[in-house]
């Protein structure tokens, strides 16, 4: 992926037309206010369903990175695809575009605290085989990390995020509108916070 | 000189080619660095277990995208992609074209067949926090990146995924998947199994790049044997397949490994040309060079390159044949890796070398 194709403002730019920055509003209606003010149909792009299928499972994998949740992430992601549905991202540049996406929704979405609480109840009965990444941090340590995710600044935790989803230092410096010198300092400023965090918790129990 | 600081050390564990020659000297030479480095490394490898999402795999794309089509306005009349494949195409060559890739395929080259084989599981390993296991702080401070004297293709397996059971893994990688008898003491529960494809990655030396490499360094090119200039590397390994035990603390407790042993190609001159002439270049670290002359290009042979710093190697032997032992100079961590008729095995975690040596002895 190349990120630096996207013009001026790279993909940050492209993201701020289309996704809403904090706040809890469900992204497709932000969207459909967006083209309401327009005054014009949006066309569906003709490729969608090509990235869609090559991509979607990453999307769901940067969001689950965040939420700890795949069902979650699948709600994430179909945000995220209707939001590309309408843009003209090259499809080459699809997945920097869509990892981005999906980091800014899925904190959003943390932020908003528009969870379902139902739903985290429902998973906990439906699914007894424990996710994998629950028996490496427990549940419960799972839920404190992501917390603090939220309380991170929000460039540090997106470029966390972002670096174990595999992206490389110059797409997130690119995908967050950051000095690519900064970009190490913010991935270690943000671990080393998670590292304190789990410190105190195991150290309060 | 002054240190680097905290997010340039942070940036060696991932992408060595982008930071600067001078920079990496000096962490090479710096214990004070070298500590910034493992509690880096150590930072990283927590909030990767942190942020793992082994299950998001699980996901359907089919059953999604129909429910993204009811909810899309209107489709157009003519769906269908316009550039086949263009996609993953395009992502495939960024991704090539990525600098911890070219490293990666200078650490496939640069040390014969052997060490691709870790190197193909490194996703695996660095996530568990292995890695020093496989690759030395020096080796990330100090390999040169070949590019510098050739292009580097990296094909293959977009990385390690995770499979539901054993006869899943070994049905994707034709691989038998080892049996652990007893489970040592700490170690519980079900693992959890992984599995990559084949990883292959071409070298092909240029000597004008070389050239320019070298006055860029102020060394001079070493002379260039005939043939040498345009000839090609190929090499493999994989498939693969993990069986992964972790503990509360994001640690492996135990990890049991086997994978296709890694095989040298070459076209135009012989392999130990190629080898020999990489071996020779500025800028090699000599203890890396020292292991690398032993290697040998038919893959017999498990070339491991062993961080002196935080592990210590002995010999043994598991089943009659000669392994590897190596144990983590804090005691934390211990493994024993051997080659059988083609296929590497590796058996280690958080365990003591004995204990990792009657899970060894003892599989099926």
């Amino acid at each position: 992926m190349d990120l630096g194709r996207s013009g001026p403002g790279g993909p940050a730019a492209a993201l701020a037309a289309a996704l809403p920055r904090g706040g809890g509003g469900v992204l497709a209606g932000r969207t459909r206010r967006a083209d309401g003010a327009a005054g014009r149909a949006v066309a569906v792009r003709p490729d969608l369903e090509q990235v869609f299928r090559a991509d979607y499972r990453w999307v769901v994998a940067t969001a689950a990175r965040v939420l700890g949740s795949r069902d979650e992430a699948e709600d994430v992601a179909q945000e995220v695809f209707l939001a590309f549905s309408r843009t003209t991202v090259p499809a080459g540049e699809a997945r920097g575009w869509l990892s981005v996406a999906a980091v800014h929704t899925a904190l959003n979405v943390l932020r908003s605290g528009r969870r379902r609480a139902t739903r985290e109840a429902a998973t906990a009965v439906d699914e007894p085989a424990a996710d994998v990444a629950d028996t490496v941090v427990g549940r419960d340590e799972h839920s404190r990390l992501r917390a603090l995710l939220v309380r991170l600044p929000h460039k540090q935790s997106a470029a966390l995020v972002l670096r174990h989803s595999g992206l490389s230092y110059a797409e997130i410096a690119e995908a967050l509108d950051m000095a690519p010198g900064s970009v190490g300092t913010t991935i270690r400023r943000a671990e080393s916070a998670l590292r304190e965090e789990w410190v105190r918790h195991a150290s309060s129990e | 000189m002054r240190h680097p600081s905290e997010g340039v050390l942070r940036r060696l564990l991932d992408e060595p080619a982008g930071v600067s020659d001078a920079d990496r000297r000096h962490v090479a030479g710096c214990a004070a660095c070298l500590a910034g480095l493992a509690a880096a490394r150590e930072d990283a490898a927590l909030a990767g277990a942190a942020l793992r999402t082994d299950r998001a795999a699980d996901a359907d794309p089919a059953a999604a995208w129909q429910r993204l089509s009811v909810a899309l306005p209107a489709r157009p009349a003519t769906p269908a992609a316009t550039t086949p494949a263009a996609a993953p195409a395009r992502r495939r060559a960024g991704w090539l074209h990525r600098p911890a890739a070219a490293v990666l395929a200078a650490v496939v080259v640069l040390s014969g067949a052997g060490v691709a084989a870790a190197t193909d599981w490194l996703p695996i390993f660095r996530t568990e926090q292995v890695a020093p296991l496989e690759v030395s702080t020096d080796d990330l401070v100090a390999l040169p990146d070949l590019t510098a004297y050739g292009d580097v293709a990296v094909t293959g397996d977009d990385g390690p995924r995770q499979v539901a059971d054993a006869a899943a893994a070994e049905a994707e990688t034709g691989l038998d998947v080892p049996g652990v008898g007893d489970l040592p003491t700490g170690v519980e529960g079900e693992p959890a199994y992984a599995v990559v494809g084949e990883l292959s990655g071409v070298f092909t030396f240029s000597a004008e790049k070389a050239a320019a490499a070298a006055s860029a360094s102020g060394e001079p090119l070493p002379p260039l044997p005939a043939g040498l200039d345009g000839a090609q590397v190929r090499l493999t390994a994989g498939p693969g397949v993990a069986a992964v035990w972790t503990q509360p603390s994001g640690l492996p407790s135990l990890v049991v490994g086997r994978a296709v042993a890694p095989q040298a190609f070459s076209s135009g001159v012989p392999f130990e040309t190629v080898q020999d002439y990489l071996l020779s270049l500025p800028g090699l670290p000599e203890d890396l060079a020292a292991q690398l002359r032993g290697f040998t290009a038919d893959g017999s042979t498990l070339p491991i390159p062993v961080p002196a710093d935080l592990v210590e190697t002995s010999a043994a032997e598991v089943g009659g044949l000669p392994a590897t032992v190596l144990e983590s100079r804090d005691q934390a961590l211990a493994a024993v890796v051997w080659v059988e008729d083609g296929v590497v095995t590796l058996v280690g975690g958080s365990l003591g070398p004995d204990e990792v040596l009657d899970v060894a002895a003892e599989l099926r």
